[in-house]
């Protein structure tokens, strides 16, 4: 296999189209070089973490380390590096949960000794329930195995890393720059996309032809679309996305709490609190710092953000522990929830084991919102396109699987270019994209109805569904086998 | 027997109704389509209309009965004897009222083009149409329980259906609904379900000015809008689940 190396590299080497334009232009009159866009192998349009960890795996490859690629983004790509000097007091407040398997794949590139481990946190344990019934189940790998055998030492106790987007995006940032071989094109919009011109040279007509805002043209012999829920090059491509709006929006923020949480700085756990308008959700960062995701209806979205800081953390405390119609109440009285919410809790039975320990503080400037939608696109390749991450799909954050779809289309789209490059396809033929689409199209749909279902399971707020959710969570609960079936499928089939 | 061959209009009984006042009626107003160039006959031969209409007059006194008839007839300057001419009786009494009801609405209620600037929704139209149709009974509401008992009676069931799907299908019309897809067959079942409890209850409706009969109707409105929107949430759940099946088929490679 080694030494057929050379010979495919040779192959797929972008470098023969590169250098049949140079010779062309050089041997006709310098107008048409002006004109005749330059060829690249993989294209990306959108640098975040889905974008960045396709270019960081191709870059990684030896395979696929001989293609030209190119990256283009709207906005200044070192804007969304995180700063050398970071204080560990304030983290920012778009965070993603990565599951182990999204950090193998992130380690395999090489990419996660580049993150800032300091700004991460692995959690050992979930804590999910039901705001109506108040039933109750918890994940830790402990907890998840069959009954009497005993604790296999290579068994993980790690559930998820809570990491900064930011800090997944400088990391692989600065692994590519450590790779380099990128044409980066930062702060560049893409003006146009359209297919180019059969010329009597060369004959681009099924490549996608970008053309840049700063006036460049680049030919694509595949055009990934990493750019996000809105994705231009999807309609380039003429792929249909379908789903709806869930007419909810997510409020996060960076939160201090109490302590470093009730398992102390070894043992962090994760809350989350299905309430009738969308749960809610309080995630460990290091230190006492902690992250929410509160998916709500827009109208409590725009009242959240409007209250004063100490009304806002009185806020998020009851929303771990009163009862649904308080939680009403508490959003249409304009202001003074804090002493609303005081009295109330001593009026409240709660078992404080259960739940986050107390906001104390929340970080100015981080409470901000987003509307939820759930889309997926009828298809991931079209000829020279292939779609990763958000372009794709966009899903409901309950879960905190968006991110990490991202990671594994990715790694999916980098494992199909290097078998199409070792079996001396063309990269950009439908056919040789054919196993992506195959690879990832039903897992993510999988995980998309499922998280769909759940959003909706617990939108009901009252009659018999209540009852039989919060069975069906208790049985699963005391049942290791199955739950650990499921803690394996959210880890990413680890 | 005769009043069963009467109100069901079966071909076959054809020849028998012509001399009734349903024959001709049927036949002009029979028409599988809607023109605006051309007027609508009037629903009523001229001999029982003057007759019925003379007798309407007498429904507040006396109810929907053969006696209203009688004295209709007589205002009309027919004999007693005339009101064979109506052979269903108190019925065509009943439903000469609905049917000259529905026919007012279009000439009493009227919509602006713009109210202000602004359009006057299809919605909003819906309402303020069946509350006028509801206050068109208000003179004789008293009166209205008797009606529906003759309505309810097994012979009149299906004229009396039909007369209400034709009063739903009026008010969509004049609201300016366009829709040509199964929403046309949805919004007139819900309407006339809505529109027919909502007659009932104004029967009992002992407030002012019949506010609750108005706030009732609001209510199952709206409850109807919810409704609306649950069927349109699944249908838009349908057409994914359907998408999604096919695309993850044709991701595994299947040809279609």
């Amino acid at each position: 296999m080694p030494p057929r190396l050379p010979v495919i590299a040779h192959w797929a080497c972008p470098s023969t189209p590169a250098t049949r334009v140079s010779i062309f232009s050089f041997r006709r009159c310098a107008s048409s070089s002006a004109t005749s866009p330059e060829i690249y192998d993989v294209v990306c349009v959108g640098g975040g973490p889905a974008g960045l960890s396709l270019l960081t795996g191709l870059r990684n490859s030896p395979i696929t380390s001989g293609l030209k690629v190119a990256l283009i983004d709207g906005q200044d790509l070192q804007k969304s590096r995180l700063p050398k000097d970071a204080s560990l007091g304030s983290f920012s407040n778009r965070c993603s949960s990565l599951t182990p398997a999204s950090v193998r794949n992130l380690q395999e590139i090489g990419a996660w000794k580049h993150a800032n481990a300091s700004r991460i946190q692995p959690y050992q344990e979930m804590q999910v329930w039901d705001g109506v019934s108040d039933a109750r189940i918890s994940f830790d790998w402990d907890t998840a195995r069959p009954l009497l055998t005993p604790r296999k030492p290579s068994q993980p106790t790690t559930i998820a890393y809570m990491i900064e987007n930011v800090n997944t995006t400088s990391a692989l940032l600065g692994r590519l720059e450590e790779l380099g071989g990128v044409a980066t094109f930062s702060s560049t919009k893409v003006e146009s996309i359209e297919l180019g011109k059969d010329a009597e040279d060369l004959d681009l007509s099924s490549w996608p032809i970008l053309t840049l805002s700063n006036g460049k043209t680049l030919a694509a012999r595949l055009l990934v679309g990493a750019d996000g829920a809105n994705s231009p090059v999807r309609s380039f491509a003429g792929i249909e996305s379908r789903g709806w709006d869930y007419g909810r929006h997510g409020v996060v923020a960076s939160l201090k709490l109490e302590g470093p949480g009730r398992g102390g700085a070894e043992h962090k756990i994760a809350y989350q609190r299905f309430l009738p308008t969308g749960p809610i959700a309080m995630l460990p960062l290091p230190g006492n710092m902690s992250t929410l995701v509160w998916s709500t209806t827009p109208e409590r979205a725009a009242k959240l953000k409007s209250l004063s800081p100490n009304d806002f953390i009185a806020m998020v405390n009851a929303g771990f522990r009163l009862s649904t119609a308080d939680l009403e109440y508490l959003h249409s009285i304009p202001s003074g929830q804090a002493e609303e919410i005081a009295w109330r809790g001593k009026h409240t039975p709660i078992n404080e084991a259960q739940i986050p320990t107390n906001v104390v503080e929340v970080q100015a400037g981080t409470v901000a919102n987003f509307p939820l939608k759930m889309r997926h696109a009828d298809t991931y390749t079209g000829e020279r396109v292939a779609l990763v991450g958000d372009a794709a799909h966009t899903i409901h954050p309950l879960a905190g699987q968006g991110l990490n779809q991202g990671q594994g289309d990715a790694a999916a789209l980098v494992k199909t270019i290097e078998h199409a490059v070792t079996t001396g396809q063309d990269i950009g033929s439908l056919l040789a994209l054919e196993q992506y689409n195959s690879d990832r199209y039903a897992e993510n749909n999988a995980m998309l109805g499922v998280v769909d279902k759940l959003h909706r399971l617990y939108a009901v707020e009252s009659g018999p569904i209540v009852g039989l959710r919060s069975l069906g969570l208790r049985a699963v609960d005391a049942m290791g086998p199955l739950k650990g079936f499921f803690m394996n499928r959210a880890a990413g089939g680890a | 027997m005769a009043p069963i061959r009467l109100a069901n209009p079966a071909p076959v009984l054809g020849a028998f109704r012509a001399s009734s006042r349903q024959a001709p009626r049927w036949n002009c107003m029979w028409r599988s389509y809607h023109s605006y160039d051309y007027n609508q006959p009037p629903p009523f031969p001229a001999a029982e209309s003057a007759i019925l209409s003379r007798a309407i007059e007498h429904v507040p006194g006396y109810g929907f009965t053969v006696d209203a008839l009688k004295l209709g007839a007589r205002d009309a300057g027919y004999l007693d004897a005339s009101t064979n001419l109506l052979p269903r009786g108190v019925f065509d009494l009943v439903d000469y009222h609905l049917v000259m009801q529905r026919l007012a609405l279009k000439d009493s209620v009227q919509f602006p083009d713009a109210e202000g600037g602004k359009k006057v929704g299809v919605g909003s139209k819906v309402r303020t149409l069946t509350l006028a149709r509801l206050r068109a009974n208000e003179p004789i509401i008293h009166r209205w329980q008797e009606a529906l008992a003759i309505m309810a009676q097994p012979t009149y069931i299906p004229p009396s259906l039909a007369e209400l799907a034709r009063l739903a299908d009026e008010i969509w019309f004049l609201a300016g609904d366009t829709s040509v897809d199964t929403s046309w067959y949805t919004k007139r079942a819900t309407l006339s379900a809505i529109y027919s409890a909502t007659e009932v209850f104004m029967t009992q409706d002992k407030s002012s000015n019949f506010k609750e009969t108005e706030e009732f109707l609001d209510a199952r409105l709206e409850d109807n809008m919810k409704l609306g929107k649950a069927v349109g949430g699944f249908a838009a759940w349908a057409d994914f689940t359907a998408h999604s099946a096919v695309n993850v088929l044709r991701s595994k490679g299947m040809r279609i």
